[in-house]
């Protein structure tokens, strides 16, 4: 049995109460950290209070609430897994809950960044620890015998010495009164009966028997429903409207304009609006609101630059929001002509300059990808009751912790009057953490004087922004006479942002290395998704590795671990982000499973790739065929590294969904914009890849280790891509540089 | 036909009535090459009736039915694959119905399914007709890929173009999805003329002998 | 007022005949299981069956259900226990869930035409639902189980 280590301070403690009726019910303060790797989150000292509830009745009901927000990665069945192994319970008979929105007693709360399996890990052993701790303490005195002569299973006590036993039902209420011990052994990782076992989704009958589970789902006594309308191009402004022929609509009760924030209002990072004013139609039906929008008449104008205040860690800055209604080939040329300035050095090791100059070759080449929208199947919605004195929201929302601060300014409200409840998410990849539509639904209410329902249509949703960025990057590689690399430089640029991950792979395993980042600002809003940055750094990166490797004339397997073994044994510079070790353990156990060599693999055109993020690491290779005249991926092998894997099955479902839905967006995904006016609004032009397009077979391995977890949301995701573009090289003879890989590439690299 | 002779730019006017004279005689030749044995049955004797027959005028006329025939409206839904097409850029339908042996679609992706009496209203939805189905398996009446010469062929030939007569293929220009083509619902371009227009030169060409062009 | 008959029961509707079906359900009826997710009939989750065929409630207007029997995933079967819900629980098919109702539904149409469903038949009949999380390979297996099921009478699981 392991003692937990020495991550909670000194405040760590654990309270306990009583439930009315009898029974226990634990709330676990403690302090956990929990770091989040990415860009512009503080990784090293941030301290959060976590709680977990377990509640107990006389009759030996189990029930477990889940902190986090659910949007199909089954965090509502591996979180209280947790739990449920250290108390020692049976599962199946453990009921979970979704959790209120509570920071306080329940932690950070927020589900993304593939974080939550992390963050929880300790925390929530601790609390399930201790539980059962508490209910043997309970039984030892019940039964007036020693603690260390006290047994559990599933969620029965005995004294095996007398033959006593019970059930934790028993003495749930007597363990409510016992001091919480401030030091809990949990258990050996490898006697696990719960986790590192598939457990089936707790909701999965109520998914597939039709339950009211989302937030569109949501109803409310008196409930309006509200749509928006907002501009139609970015960088337009409402000018005026005439609502007289909508109001006479049935159905509708007002129309009128909603402010989100005044002039100045400090946004944070997940503050991120589109449009600060919009209209909203209300209404009692949602087909009254949608035939009544129609009716109104409304003229737009351009705004021209804007000017927002962002919070920022040394104090408030202004960022100018420029007008221009861009268009996707003038983006284009705009990216080409930055890439050619000056840009951020980002980092250096050795001497690259030098290097390039004295090179006998060098490869350079340019990949370019598009805008993503998110396009969660339930578009963005949310339920807000507000009054002058308290406000009830309730719906799909990633992190409300990060939301409620700004509802507090906005609705002038303390937090304490502010509820947030979070319904399952139907789909969220990053776009449901910024809460801009909580915002509006409370304005909303609180102008209509009733409790809404605000709901967006597929085209608001789609037209609305926050978008993965539009990103593009340069890879030069100088290799010596001897076809030896000596230097790699990458310059990436994007619009607003680069991707560009400095430390990350090879950066470490080259002694002459160059990373720079530019960017060109823009009013088209972009937000985190799933593996902000790294779905496209690795699919550039992958590609040039692979191409890299050809120039060589090596394997593009034995290339990557050559380089990994040097960045193990030999690393270049500080802060390389990533375990050479872990890196090439994915890669190795890939070319296994995949058999990437042998004779029966000719059939299909191969191509490989590995990334780490998110604290995992993920290696592919995608098997390509060809069906119909179309490049076909027909089956995959995916290695995972992330540690113990909680739930099997469903960390399988996880690794084939991300296989899946990357296929999708390096084929298939991507939008253009004409004059700010999004061209793709709806699923007729937006292409998802569909039943037919999807492989055959995805078989997932996964390392068997004993680290604590790490997540898998994002990780599997961005070598996708890079993998596909290297088995369209096999399939059709060419390189793809050009995402989304459908669309016409580039006649000849460049260089 | 060799157009070149009817340009007027090239040749004076003192040249033309040979030249109208050589067109017939190039067009009584022609005839020998392109009337098959429907035509002369449909003319009902032995002889060509070089006055009932102008191949001139149903050439001529077939070119407009060709316009039509082959824009998206029309040949959406005669595909050469078993897929029906989608939009002005006749791009595969999204989704991939497909065929099935009767034209009306398979399981959860029948064509009545989503394409209902009546047009849907709004922007990309389905467009709507009591009849939408793609021609059955047996006989597939392609139009995508169909040079003029092969449509005009297919077209009068009972057993490629649905066991149609003559009085049929007549009546067939204001069969009710031939009309839905000038009803496709909001944002479809519609064909390149009027059905009034396109009804007359289907006539035209049909009542002149139905040639098929060289080519 | 328009009266239809959904998951066997009679309701009589105060909504314009022009009202998609989706929204009298979700809206007036109270049946949630059914879901919005396009509006122009390209992702399937508004999918119910409409005297046994597969129709997308987003545009199907309530007249056109006047006099024909609506089913809905909520009334797919009496216990919740069809062998496509047997089956979807077996292989734990879903992720965030949302698509799932319209996938079972347009693969109900499927089975119940084919008893013995090949991969390309699955991709006939679910190439019009859309799953975001991309859980087409679990939906594939799930169906050739349901499929088994349906032979062995429904037993066995």
């Amino acid at each position: 049995m392991e003692k937990t280590n020495t991550n909670f301070n000194r405040r760590a403690f654990l309270k306990a109460s009583a439930i009315a009726g009898g029974g226990l019910m634990l709330h676990f303060s403690a302090l956990a950290k929990f770091g989040l790797a990415e860009r512009g989150i503080d990784n090293a000292a941030e301290w959060h209070e976590l709680t977990g509830y377990i509640k107990i009745t006389p009759d030996n009901a189990i029930k477990i609430i889940c902190p986090n927000p659910e949007f199909g990665q089954n965090v509502m069945t591996s979180l209280p897994m947790m739990v449920a192994e250290e108390l020692d319970v049976d599962w199946k008979k453990v009921v979970v809950e979704m959790g209120p929105h509570d920071n306080t007693k329940l932690g950070p709360q927020f589900t993304g960044g593939s974080n939550s399996m992390r963050m929880y890990w300790k925390p929530l052993r601790q609390a399930g620890a201790a539980a059962r701790n508490m209910l043997m303490q309970a039984a030892a005195q019940s039964w007036a015998v020693p603690i260390e002569e006290i047994t559990t299973k599933a969620g029965e006590i005995y004294h095996e010495k007398s033959g006593k036993k019970g059930v934790y039902g028993d003495f749930a209420t007597k363990a409510s009164a016992i001091p919480v011990p401030k030091d809990v052994k949990v258990k050996d990782v490898k006697t696990f009966n719960v986790v590192r076992h598939s457990q089936k989704n707790v909701e999965g009958a109520k998914i597939v028997s039709g339950k009211p589970l989302f937030g569109l789902d949501y109803k409310h006594e008196g409930m309006l429903i509200a749509m928006p309308v907002h501009p139609p191009a970015f960088g337009m402004k409402l000018k005026s409207f005439d609502a007289s022929q909508a109001l006479k609509m049935p159905g509708i009760k007002d129309v009128f304009t909603i402010k989100l924030f005044e002039d100045g209002f400090e946004l944070g990072g997940f503050d991120t609006r589109t449009f600060n004013v919009i209209l909203a139609v209300v209404g009692k039906t949602t087909w009254e609101v949608m035939q009544a929008r129609r009716k109104l008449i409304v003229e737009w104008e351009p705004a021209g630059d804007t000017k927002d205040t962002m919070q920022g860690h040394g104090g408030k800055r202004e960022v100018i929001v420029p007008g221009e209604l861009e268009s996707t080939e003038k983006q284009m040329e705009k990216m080409r002509e930055y890439a050619a300035k000056p840009a951020q050095v980002l980092r250096k090791d050795g001497d690259p300059e030098t290097a390039f100059k004295n090179a006998a070759q060098v490869i350079e080449r340019t990949y370019n990808a598009p805008f993503l929208a998110h396009n969660c199947m339930e578009p963005m919605n949310f339920f807000a009751h507000v009054t002058d004195d308290k406000a009830l929201l309730v719906g799909p929302l990633q992190a409300p912790g990060w939301t409620e601060p700004t509802l507090s300014k906005v609705l002038k409200l303390s937090p304490d009057k502010i509820e947030i409840q979070m319904t399952r998410m139907g789909g969220g990849f990053g776009r449901r953490a910024y809460g801009h539509y909580l915002v509006e639904a409370a304005l909303i209410s609180k102008q209509a004087k009733a409790p809404v329902k605000l709901i967006y249509s597929r085209e608001d949703d789609a037209t609305y922004g926050i978008y993965r960025p539009m990103y593009t990057a340069t890879y030069r590689a100088a290799l010596d006479a001897n076809k030896n690399l000596i230097a790699f430089h990458v310059k990436g640029g994007g619009i607003p942002e680069n991707a560009v991950h400095q430390n990350r792979f090879p950066a470490g395993a080259i002694d002459n290395y160059l990373a720079e980042g530019w960017e060109i600002a823009s009013n088209i809003t972009i937000g985190a998704f799933r593996a902000p940055r790294s779905n496209f750094a690795a699919a550039a990166e992958q590609s040039f590795l692979d191409e890299l490797a050809e120039a060589m004339g090596k394997d593009p397997i034995d290339f990557r671990l050559e380089l990994l073994k040097r960045a193990k044994e030999n690393p270049v510079g500080k802060n390389n982000e990533y375990d050479a070790d872990r890196y090439a353990g994915v890669i190795k156990l890939v070319k296994e499973k995949s058999g990437w060599n042998g004779p029966e693999q000719k059939q299909f055109h191969r191509g490989v790739a590995a990334y780490f993020c998110h604290n995992s690491y993920a290696a592919h290779v995608v098997d390509m065929t060809t069906k119909d005249g179309q490049p076909y991926v027909e089956r995959v092998f995916s290695a995972i590294d992330c540690g113990i894997v909680i739930n099997p099955d469903a960390a399988t479902n996880m690794v084939q969904g991300a296989v899946v839905d990357g296929i999708g967006n390096s084929l298939y995904g991507g939008l253009t914009h004409k004059d700010g006016v999004v061209v793709q609004n709806n699923f007729h032009s937006y292409r998802i890849i569909r039943m037919h397009e999807a492989p055959k077979k995805v078989e997932v391995h996964f390392v068997q280790n004993d680290i604590d977890p790490t997540g898998l949301g994002e990780p599997p995701f961005p070598p996708v891509f890079g993998a596909v573009a290297n088995a369209l090289y096999k399939s059709t003879g060419k390189r793809y540089y050009q995402q989304p890989f459908s669309s016409p590439q580039p006649e000849i690299p460049n260089v | 036909m060799n157009t070149k002779f009817l340009n007027r730019a090239r040749y004076s006017r003192s040249l033309r009535t040979p030249i109208v004279i050589c067109l017939l005689c190039c067009v009584v030749a022609f005839m020998a090459f392109t009337l098959n044995d429907n035509n002369l049955k449909a003319a009902g004797n032995k002889a060509l009736p070089l006055i009932e027959k102008d191949s001139i005028a149903s050439l001529k006329a077939f070119n407009q039915v060709y316009t039509v025939l082959m824009s998206a409206r029309c040949m959406n839904c005669h595909p050469s694959g078993n897929v029906p097409l989608q939009g002005d850029d006749n791009h595969l339908h999204t989704m991939l119905p497909k065929r099935g042996q009767d034209g009306k679609g398979l399981y959860a992706l029948k064509c009545a399914n989503c394409h209902q009496p009546t047009n849907t209203p709004g922007l990309h939805t389905p467009p709507g007709n009591p009849n939408w189905h793609l021609p059955p398996a047996n006989m597939r009446m392609v139009f995508q890929g169909r040079t003029p010469r092969q449509l005009a062929k297919q077209l009068i030939d009972p057993n490629q173009n649905g066991h149609k007569d003559m009085k049929k293929l007549i009546e067939h220009a204001d069969d009710g999805l031939v009309l839905a083509a000038w009803n496709p619902g909001e944002g479809r371009t519609l064909p390149p003329m009027s059905h009034a227009a396109f009804k007359k030169a289907w006539l035209t060409w049909l009542n002149n002998g139905a040639y098929a062009p060289a080519k | 007022m328009i009266t239809l008959n959904i998951n066997k029961k009679t309701y009589n509707i105060d909504a314009d005949p022009e009202t998609p079906l989706l929204w009298v359900l979700r809206d007036h009826v109270g049946l949630v299981g059914t879901k919005f997710g396009c509006g122009v009939a390209q992702c399937g989750a508004c999918v119910v069956h409409l005297d046994g065929e597969a129709v997308r409630s987003c545009v199907t207007r309530i007249n056109r259900a006047v006099g024909k029997k609506v089913v809905t995933i909520e009334g797919l079967s009496e216990k919740n226990d069809h062998p496509l819900q047997k089956a979807w629980l077996e292989l734990d098919v879903s992720q965030c869930g949302y698509c799932q109702a319209g996938q079972i539904m347009s693969a109900a149409v499927l089975l119940k035409e084919n008893k013995n469903p090949t991969d390309q038949d699955i991709n006939d009949a679910m190439a019009g639902n859309i799953c975001r999380c991309g859980t087409y390979l679990r939906i594939r297996d799930a169906i050739h189980l349901a499929s088994e099921l349906q032979k062995k009478g429904n037993a066995g699981l």
